[in-house]
């Protein structure tokens, strides 16, 4: 039983964090048709930030307010300074269809390579701002901390924050309006270009948050978040990419499936799980399970 | 005289490139040598991502794990079953090839994001998979030896000439091969997918399978690139296949366009030039560890993004700026 409520905690702790990694691509999805790779060299180069706030002020939160607009800095200036002049300069030829995903993995590469060139290639550790040891329940310990909770709870205010901004203000209807329908949205008065950058900002954010709720329960290295990418990107594949209900969705399924597989059959099932997860939906239901339109085939 | 088909011209071309390599590995020394069985096998690899992105408009991340799937059958075919190296390399493709038919028939249908995701899940993940098998001997990787060069060849023939041969070889009929599918029917329908699904659909053509054939056949190519790589270091183990190995063969194959087979030479001339220059760099001007080591890495993705922005369908782009319009719709080759 007591295994059973220990594998439900832990799945919604490492399920937020996952959900953080599918919000920032799909977000990134709606406004501009791209998956954006570069969300993992954003993401840690954010919490480098943070890293760095922290050892000079002392304070984890500051730290955390600084990676969180540093993320959404660095997304808004990825999207005006290189994505942009990318979607304006690549307009013949085949290559026009993977152009934006191979200039977002050549950006991944600069991103670590930077990195790797200011802070090198060692480990790093930031400490929680509150305990990571697990609660006491009936005398033993569970692998469920007071930071864990904190994990789960600041996700939920983001997720909360996002879905106000969304449905609720004119900014949000821009944002939506964009995604679902750009020249409308351009015929209506609405700045496409600077929303899209708006959304690129947002995810940027939610990057930055995502790596400062990450490393206190891993370590810091310019890789430290590929894994974490690829994670959101089965999220949000699930979630059927264009929803920001479906990555939360999408993600906390695959947090429970990879915990309670790791939980009860091996504790080396992280990856397979994961992969048959993602294998099975692209067969099943390809255009995601929250999606009501049909199959997306192109 | 007698008039040359162009299939014919191909085989001339290719025996005529061999027999220049023939030469000059004779005349170079046995870092050259060596060097240049990465040149063919890199470009090889390169062959398969421009045989799966430039024909069928399909982006994979995953290269590197299947040139592992192709390294590790090989390495297991000669160590476990003791096998012949050439029925080895054999096996790796059709595993490989096998592997990426199963793949396929589950992702290779869709284009656009889901593809290049699920191969980078796929790159991610299957280096940890190998940890966890005994019969893949974990860290430490399984040795793969070629053996050494047969005795005919005399005292002097060195193993480093030996390697050259053998890459050389197998990559010039393999790109051969490559070439002579891309100029058949198949090529076309290939050209005609990536190009207009819609209509390539209404002209009768099976899109989705043919997408799944295409992959598979990478697959394949890139299984074979994957034990030779492993010929080459002698050994394979889960670090040999990292994702920037993906990245790597990725820049090699927009920076050589990828929507023709004609350049891959620059191409893997291109990723073995590149350690070297970061390594002459690093010794001239010094720098800490973290610099070392990530400046490959920063090399490649700068060549990456200045191929992407400056010359996206290849450098003979600049030079037939006139014809730009045409130089994509004829189809290269």
């Amino acid at each position: 039983m007591l295994k059973f409520i220990t594998a439900i905690l832990t799945s919604l702790a490492t399920g937020s964090i996952y959900a953080l990694m599918s919000t920032a691509l799909v977000l990134v999805w709606r406004s501009t048709r791209v998956i954006n790779f570069a969300q993992a060299g954003q993401a840690v180069l954010t919490t480098y930030i943070g890293y760095e706030v922290i050892v000079r002020s002392g304070s984890y939160w500051v730290g955390l307010i600084a990676a969180i607009i540093s993320g959404a800095v660095i997304g808004a200036v990825i999207d005006r300074f290189f994505m942009r002049p990318i979607f304006k300069r690549v307009t013949t030829g085949p290559i026009v269809m993977i152009a934006p995903v191979v200039a977002t993995l050549g950006l991944l590469g600069i991103v670590q390579a930077i990195i790797g060139f200011k802070w090198g290639l060692s480990y790093q550790t930031i400490t929680a701002p509150v305990s990571t040891d697990g609660y006491r329940v009936f005398g033993s310990v569970i692998a469920f901390s007071p930071f864990n909770l904190m994990v789960l709870v600041s996700v939920t205010i983001t997720m909360i924050l996002l879905t106000i901004l969304f449905q609720k203000t004119n900014i949000g209807l821009a944002l939506r309006a964009s995604a679902h329908s750009p020249e409308i949205a351009k015929l209506s008065g609405i700045k496409v270009d600077g929303v899209r950058t708006l959304g690129w900002a947002l995810a940027g954010a939610a990057g930055g948050l995502a790596g400062m709720l990450f490393v206190p329960s891993s370590y810091l290295y310019p890789n430290a978040m590929d894994v974490l990418l690829v994670f959101g990107f089965i999220a949000a594949v699930i979630g059927g990419l264009d929803s920001l209900f479906g990555a939360v969705a999408g993600a906390m399924i695959l947090g429970f499936a990879i915990n309670f597989a790791t939980t009860y059959i091996s504790s080396k099932l992280v990856f397979p799980m994961a992969f048959i997860i993602l294998i099975l939906v692209l067969l099943i239901k390809p255009g995601g399970i929250f999606s009501a339109q049909k199959g997306r085939k192109d | 005289m007698l008039k040359l088909t162009a299939s014919k011209k191909r085989l001339l071309f290719f025996i005529l490139l061999g027999w220049v390599l023939l030469l000059v590995g004779d005349r170079v020394g046995e870092l050259r040598q060596y060097q240049g069985s990465f040149v063919a096998m890199y470009s090889l690899a390169i062959a398969s991502i421009i045989l799966l992105t430039g024909y069928s408009g399909q982006l994979s991340l995953g290269h590197s794990a299947l040139m592992a799937v192709g390294a590790y059958t090989g390495a297991l075919s000669i160590n476990s079953a003791h096998l012949n190296p050439v029925l080895a390399l054999v096996l790796a493709t059709l595993v490989a090839g096998l592997f990426g038919l199963i793949l396929g028939f589950a992702v290779a249908r869709f284009s656009g994001p889901y593809l290049a995701g699920t191969t980078l899940a796929l790159a991610v993940s299957l280096p940890t998979l190998a940890n966890q098998f005994p019969i893949l001997g974990g860290e430490q990787g399984v040795v793969f030896d070629v053996g050494a060069p047969p005795a005919r060849f005399g005292e002097s023939f060195s193993q480093y000439k030996w390697f050259f041969w053998i890459t050389c070889l197998v990559a010039l009929i393999m790109i051969w091969m490559i070439s002579n599918l891309l100029s058949s029917r198949y090529g076309r329908t290939f050209r005609s997918i990536r190009d207009n699904q819609t209509a390539a659909s209404l002209a009768g053509l099976n899109a989705g399978s043919l997408k799944v054939v295409a992959f598979a056949v990478s697959a394949g190519v890139a299984g074979l690139a994957g034990g030779l790589l492993v010929m080459l270091i002698s050994g394979v183990s889960p670090s040999a296949f990292p994702l920037s190995l993906s990245f790597s063969l990725l820049t090699g194959a927009v920076v050589t366009g990828v929507y023709s087979l004609k350049g891959v030479m620059l191409g893997g001339l291109v990723l073995v030039a590149i350690p070297e220059i970061a390594d002459s760099i690093t010794t001239r001007i010094g720098g800490s560890e973290g610099f070392t080591a990530t400046l490959p890495g920063f090399l490649v993705s700068a060549l990456l993004i200045a191929a992407v922005m400056f010359a996206p369908n290849g450098p003979g782009q600049i030079f037939r700026k006139s014809n730009k319009q045409d130089n994509h719709t004829e189809g290269n080759k």
